[in-house]
């Protein structure tokens, strides 16, 4: 680079062949600043991508393989329409894109054409383009963008769009995905929301970004996620697991079948009934035949049924699997117990209930084994209730197992809290006397 | 779930000089004196560390001790530490801090450091007692001049680091009270931590077993319990999205209409198109004005009502005012940003305020009513959308003259939005 001033060397070009072009040299060097603004772009634009799990979009890929309307909540400006177009990418199918907000309520519902002889032959409803081209296209992924901020006339036939999958008399093929997207309340500036029955047919999604992502994606590397893949095999395991698992909690909790919102906090969201229990069951055989994470069925299953229902479901789901008590009381030997505490005190509860339930003298005496086995390869304080229990179970005509000494550190430690007990009590009635002297 | 395993199971000698008996007491001491709280205890993973200085958790459910902490304490006391402890998480303090941080814009280490004194005094001022002695180096609000039971989030805008907190600077209960990592932790992707569907579901079994015997666990718990998964909005957001959706819903403002054809209509001949209509939409506000009703309550309820009505495209004119005791005074337009005289007292009807506010022509798009509840309420749903800011108040007030008097809720047509709620979510 020579040490002059740039401005010179364009001014009195030192290359030979430059004042040829003399005529048209203001437009050439313009033409120039903009291939360079170009270039510019160019190195800007690009970014490599790198392998990252995402649980959001992976619950957004099996919600739209399951072809349920989806309903992506999402301040503006955090990657929604990205993430879209990563997943028609993805899924295979062309993305069209409409801005409900910019449009009007006949380009959803149809435009009326008023013919030669509306009496006798009707007015038909003209579908728009994008809609023709959908459909002659025969699949496509369709999404809704900026539900909320368009006017409540829009809304409605768009809501007739996602649900019915109908556009004006046209009727859209099964390989068409619809997904939706809107603000949240707090943000639209129109406060659109949605009455519970129309709620109550979406997967509701909450989008929000990852700051990590953001900023190495601003710094050049974007994740690239994986996307689930369903096992053709596991197909059925999946329909009578995801059936297992609705049957099983609806049946012990009738209330949850069906329960309407209440309250201002949970207007629009997701809440269960019938129909949503019956998209749960969907989702939770896709996740399952897909291999997914607890993350991302959690996800799902609490954007269709609401929270409260939802993590029922999902701790029904963890009870499912643990391992079943009696089991466990016939071969305690090979038992295995959870190692996370609070699990493993749930499965030996479990045991002494079905002790309590059927007492007998082998069962009793395997669920001491199964106690001795949870102190030999735990924590101590986790088996004292259960042991406490246990002992209070006794007949006459048993005799106490000779392994049951094990258990004395469990012992020791029942006693130290005993005496804890003992002492905070009287440091608190001390101190209730001395304050009422 | 087989991933997960205790300290004690993956490593029978956890660290040379922690006397894990004496830890394992005091939890089993812990969990008989709040058997709610058992499932939460249990499920925490302990990590012998000799940086921490006393007892701390992350936001993984693990749970970091000195060695040195735990000889020092008695055990009943070391019971009262894992019961704070496991109340961090519970609480989701590390969440609320970071929600805290980013709305207020506070960064460093002090400001870390008042969120997990502000956390402390949320869980202190009524963890202890029934069972559990305090220890001796609780933060209670009361060392630092305020009062008992408020929030987290009431705590951090109520006091800064000075004389008084010197202190407390020791005070370390780790990422999961205050939101900010530690060297010592072991992060997002070290072994044993609990993955967020887990902590959820933990957090949700604790919940249900306080909802099922509300008997057994004290007032501040049930409320956890009710809100853990349902944090009440701030009462802004949701008053202005009742308003908004009371006065720009179909039939009020904003519309389409065929009644007049399109501006696109020239450019497609044959084809019939509705037309955009606008019309700004009128609310008009009932205030109580009864005795009952505090001046700054009001003040503040009725500015948000009129920011509302400006974001939804309504012109100041549009809103109009009615006090309203046990009459309905004139009708006001919050045209110039005057005063309006909120004169009254005594007791209420706001039957008369109602039919005030339907009477004026043009009719309101929407009805908003702001009031402390201790009123009759129309018989008949009215022919307009109403919406209630109520005032929360904790009994109903005493009326001399007929003191089985007991004020109806509000109408089930109504929107209700209490007000004055700070939420622990927001």
């Amino acid at each position: 680079m020579p040490t002059c001033a740039p401005l010179t060397l364009v001014d009195t070009p030192a290359d030979p062949f430059a004042p040829e072009s003399a005529p048209g040299s203001a437009a050439g060097t313009e033409t120039a600043q903009l291939d360079v603004a170009g270039d510019l772009l160019t190195l800007l634009r690009h970014s490599t991508t790198e392998p990252r799990p995402d649980d959001q979009l992976e619950a957004l890929t099996l919600a739209v393989a399951a072809d349920l309307p989806v309903l992506l909540w999402g301040e503006p400006g955090i990657g929604k329409t990205a993430a879209l177009t990563q997943l028609a990418a993805s899924l295979d199918l062309p993305l069209t894109t409409v801005i409900a907000s910019v449009h009007e309520p006949s380009d959803f519902s149809g435009l009326p054409v008023v013919g030669d002889d509306p009496a006798e032959q009707g007015v038909p409803m003209a579908p728009p383009d994008w809609a023709v081209r959908l459909v002659r296209a025969g699949k496509g992924l369709l999404f809704l963008d900026e539900l909320s901020t368009a006017p409540p006339a829009v809304q409605a036939a768009l809501l007739r769009l996602v649900l019915e999958r109908r556009i004006g008399s046209l009727q859209l093929p099964r390989g068409v995905r619809i997904v939706a997207a809107a603000n949240p309340r707090g943000s639209a500036a129109d406060g659109w929301e949605l009455s519970p029955p129309l709620a109550n047919r979406f997967v509701h999604l909450q989008w929000v970004h990852d700051h990590e992502v953001v900023v190495r994606g601003l710094g050049g590397t974007w994740p690239r996620a994986t996307m689930p893949r369903l096992d053709p095999e596991r197909l059925p395991e999946a329909v009578d697991f995801a059936r297992r698992a609705v049957c099983g909690l609806l049946a012990a909790r009738p209330t949850l079948v069906h329960r309407l919102p209440s309250g201002e906090t949970r207007r629009g969201g997701p809440w269960p009934s019938p129909r949503s229990w019956d998209m749960t069951l969907t989702l939770i055989a896709f996740a399952t035949a897909a291999g997914s994470s607890r993350d991302v069925l959690s996800q799902l299953v609490r954007g269709t049924v609401g929270d409260g229902p939802g993590l029922e479901l999902l701790a029904s789901l963890d009870r499912l699997d643990l391992p079943d008590p009696e089991t466990l009381l016939a071969d305690p030997a090979g038992a295995e117990l959870p190692e996370r505490g609070d699990l493993r005190q749930a499965v030996l509860d479990g045991v002494v209930a079905a002790v309590r339930a059927r007492p007998e003298r082998s069962r009793w005496d395997a669920a001491w084994e199964l106690l001795v086995k949870a102190v030999e390869t735990g924590a101590p304080d986790l088996v004292v209730v259960p042991a406490t229990t246990l002992a209070t179970l006794r007949q006459e005509d048993w005799d106490v197992p000779a392994s049951i000494e094990s258990l004395a550190g469990a012992v020791g430690l029942s006693r130290r809290a005993d005496q804890a007990a003992e002492r905070t009590a009287a440091r608190l009635a001390e101190a209730a006397a001395r304050a009422g002297r | 779930m087989t991933a997960h395993s205790t300290a004690e199971t993956s490593d029978p000698e956890p660290g040379p000089g922690l006397d894990l008996d004496k830890l394992l007491a005091a939890r089993l001491h812990a969990a008989r004196a709040r058997p709610y709280l058992a499932t939460a205890l249990f499920a925490l993973h302990v990590v012998v560390s000799r940086q921490v200085p006393t007892m701390a958790v992350d936001r993984y459910w693990r749970c970091y001790v000195s060695p040195a902490f735990v000889d020092g304490m008695p055990l009943e006391e070391l019971a009262a530490v894992w019961v704070h402890e496991v109340s961090h998480l519970l609480r989701d303090h590390h969440g609320r801090s970071d929600r805290y941080a980013r709305q207020h814009g506070l960064t460093g280490p002090g400001e870390r450091l008042r969120m997990n004194i502000a956390a402390d005094c949320e869980i202190n001022d009524d963890a202890y007692g029934d069972g559990l002695v305090r220890p001796e180096s609780a933060v209670r609000p009361a060392s630092l001049g305020l009062p008992d039971g408020k929030l987290m989030e009431e705590y951090l805008s109520r006091f800064r680091l000075g004389a008084h907190t010197d202190g407390l600077s020791w005070l370390d209960c780790g990422s999961g009270a205050d939101g900010l990592g530690r060297e010592w932790e072991l992060g997002p992707d070290g072994a044993h931590g609990l993955s967020k569907e887990e902590r959820d579901a933990v957090r949700f079994r604790v919940a249900q077993g306080i909802n099922g015997r509300p008997g057994s666990a004290p007032q501040k718990w049930k409320r956890w319990a009710e809100e853990a998964f349902h944090p009440p909005q701030p009462w802004r957001e949701l008053l202005g999205a009742a308003v908004r959706s009371a006065a720009s819903g179909p039939g009020a403002g904003e519309d389409y209409t065929y009644g007049r054809p399109a501006r696109r209509s020239a450019g497609l001949p044959g084809v019939v198109l509705p037309s955009l209509r606008r019309r700004p939409p009128r609310v008009c506000v009932v205030i109580d004005t009864s005795g009952s009703v505090s001046d700054a309550e009001l003040g503040s309820a009725l500015l948000e009502v009129a920011a509302i009505s400006r974001a939804v495209g309504g012109r100041r004119d549009l809103v109009t005012v009615v006090p309203c005791d046990a009459s309905a005074g004139f009708v006001h337009s919050l045209c110039r940003g005057e005063g309006i005289p909120l004169l009254g007292g005594g007791g209420t009807d706001l039957r008369a305020g109602f039919a005030k506010a339907l009477r004026t022509t043009p009719r309101p798009d929407a009805v908003v009513i702001l009031t402390d509840g201790q009123t009759p309420w129309p018989e008949a749903r009215p022919a307009c959308r109403t919406v209630v800011g109520l005032f929360p108040r904790g009994r109903s007030r005493h009326d001399e003259n007929n003191p089985d008097y007991v004020p109806d809720t509000p109408p089930a047509w109504a929107r209700v939005v209490e007000i004055g709620s700070v939420g622990a979510g927001c």
